[in-house]
């Protein structure tokens, strides 16, 4: 099985705590003979490396001024695509899943969907809704919309508690059945975790 | 794959759309690229009333709803349109089995073009129409810097850039640091046919305008300080001491006010006209009456007023600048002045008025020159060569 997992951060460009998280998954991943690819940001340490096992594909931001978050994500999208479309057509067009940490590089996952008809798994860390405080300025709003298709287009959400599966079903009316809680804390995690990625690769390849 | 060349074009405006330049451009082009054996499909934003899916004259128009999320602002509404586009786009490339160049116009849709040609791996290609830096006069804030980054991202990322001048060419070059061998030059174009057709009575249409002794003279632009409303403000005065004439100023701008009060305070406010915006049928016909079109612009990437003017069989001024420079010739397709004189455009305004001769010459050789050199049939076959010339490098790389 071939994964690429997006993510906003990894060590060693740590910002809050889902860096320490994607890390120990990935190395989890391929500890478990899972070809377990990242696609990260950093600064200026860009391009492919192979740590513990785990090929990371750095890129940074081809646009370095912005006026918030919100435009510097929607400009480093088409970067993950392009690391994502790389990693696909070196390995002969075979990518059984992507899991996308929180909303950054959903735009990304969404089109690579659209375009090679790889599932993708939707992990989420954290909301808009709790990060914002419930605000609603366009910002706000323009980011939930992003988590919005995430949690529309992903075939499988991936959430560390029974209270976020909760949330993601009050907040964007998704149906439960499609939230998967897998802790980290618990011994089932990594269980969870695959097979959650099975069942979309199986429910992919009975299409 | 067929024999038959397909374009994906990417813009952020199309008839009905119509904002700025960009969408009579990809208008015109797409559809004298598709009478040439073009393919074209072009993706762009929905409009009120205009079908998610359309054939015009051959071409194939799909518009993706581009205000689905809330946007703190207008870049980063672009930005967001953009993911939206990239997203419809790609499911519709897979739908047609694939095509075989992307043809991105402005930063506009910057992000959607560099996004398919990587996951298609196909190349894509720019045309910039105007820059950040030429608009504003230089870059001065974060807003204005980011989007001077995006341009210079997407002319990055094209496999050719196209520019409508030359006076174009050595600006994107110097402002985005290109190398040369990536410019192409082609110019914009205009469809003389337009100015053929006539349903009315001009001499009774000009009078709405102009008492029948007064000559016009028209300006045609946007009346802000770059199109240098305010020379041809200050050469009125100057240009009624030789001859009879009626201003028509069509457009709107933040400079209106003030050039309104300084005409009032000058006693010449019966010998200036603001009419505002008007329809396409109206200006046409304005531009066909017009006994001088006068451009004074400051800056100008290409000028297409001019050509207009030009194809309406308007003798034209216009300051020597810019795209402008390239159009017209000096005393032949038209007269050059100094930019930013009001003296010296007095003096080729009365020059063109004065001289029933020299503005029928005029006339006939920028009528002549509109048609054999800015017709869009000429213009899309250099465009195709474009596409056919990227596409034979591009078949000898590994992408291919």
């Amino acid at each position: 099985m071939r994964v690429i997992i997006f993510s906003w951060e990894y060590p060693p460009r740590v910002v809050g705590k889902l860096a320490d998280y994607v890390k120990k998954l990935a190395v989890h991943l391929a500890r478990n003979k899972i070809e377990t690819h990242v696609i990260t940001y950093h600064d200026y340490m860009t391009g492919e490396f192979e740590e513990n096992g785990v090929k990371t594909y750095r890129v940074t931001n081809p646009v370095k001024t912005h006026i918030s978050v919100l435009t510097w994500v929607l400009t480093l999208n088409q970067e993950v695509e392009r690391a994502a479309a790389n990693i696909y057509y070196r390995a002969g067009g075979s990518i059984d899943v992507i899991d996308v940490q929180d909303w950054h590089f959903i735009p990304a996952a969404v089109t690579l969907k659209k375009v090679f008809g790889i599932p993708f798994v939707y992990s989420i860390e954290s909301l808009e809704d709790h990060r914002s405080h419930g605000a609603n300025s366009p910002f706000n709003m323009a980011i939930k919309s992003i988590e919005w298709l995430g949690m529309y287009e992903a075939g499988k959400i991936l959430v560390k508690s029974e209270w976020m599966a909760s949330e993601a079903v009050r907040i964007y009316k998704v149906p439960e059945a499609k939230v998967k809680v897998a802790k980290p804390e618990s011994e089932r995690w990594l269980r969870t975790v695959l097979e959650t990625y099975k069942s979309l690769r199986e429910a992919h390849r009975s299409v | 794959m067929s024999d038959e060349l397909r374009v994906m074009m990417l813009t952020w405006e199309f008839p009905p759309r119509i904002i700025g330049g960009i969408s009579p451009h990809v208008y015109y082009l797409s559809r004298s690229l598709a009478k040439n054996g073009v393919k074209v499909y072009v993706v762009t934003c929905d409009f009120p009333g205009a079908p998610a899916h359309e054939t015009v004259d051959s071409v194939e128009v799909y518009r993706v709803d581009s205000y689905k999320n809330p946007s703190p602002d207008f870049a980063s509404w672009v930005y967001l349109m953009n993911m939206n586009m990239q997203k419809e786009a790609a499911s519709l490339v897979r739908e047609l089995g694939g095509v075989d160049i992307f043809h991105a116009h402005d930063w506009l849709v910057a992000n959607a073009g560099i996004g398919l040609k990587h996951v298609f791996r196909r190349p894509l290609l720019a045309t910039v129409h105007s820059t950040e830096y030429g608009r504003r006069n230089g870059i001065h804030s974060d807003y204005e810097r980011m989007i001077h980054e995006t341009e210079a991202w997407l002319t990055y990322e094209a496999w050719k850039v196209i520019c409508c001048s030359n006076y174009m060419v050595s600006h994107v070059k110097w402002v985005f640091g290109l190398p040369e061998d990536k410019l192409v030059m082609i110019p914009n174009g205009v469809d003389a046919k337009e100015y053929e057709k006539s349903d009315i009575d001009l001499n009774q249409f000009r009078r709405r305008f102009a008492l029948p002794e007064e000559k016009i003279v028209l300006f045609v632009g946007r009346l802000v300080y770059e199109k240098g409303i305010h020379v041809l403000i200050n050469a009125v005065p100057k240009v009624l001491e030789k001859v009879n004439a009626k201003f028509v100023i069509v457009g709107n701008g933040y400079m209106q006010q003030s050039l309104l009060e300084h005409i009032r305070n000058i006693g010449l406010a019966h010998k200036v006209m603001f009419t505002g915006f008007v329809d396409d049928k109206t200006l046409r016909n304005l531009q066909k009456c017009a006994d001088v079109s006068v451009v004074p612009s400051l800056f100008e990437p290409f000028g297409i007023v001019a050509l207009e003017a030009m194809a309406a069989k308007s003798p034209v001024v216009v300051s020597d600048t810019g795209g402008l420079s390239e159009i017209v010739e000096h005393e032949v397709t038209g007269i050059k002045v100094y930019p930013n004189n009001p003296d010296s455009l007095a003096w080729g305004i009365t020059r063109v008025l004065l001289d029933e001769n020299l503005a029928n010459k005029l006339r006939e050789n920028a009528y002549r020159k509109v048609v054999e050199m800015y017709n869009w049939e000429r213009i899309s076959q250099q465009i195709k060569r474009v596409y056919e010339i990227v596409l034979s490098e591009y078949s000898k790389t590994f992408w291919a």
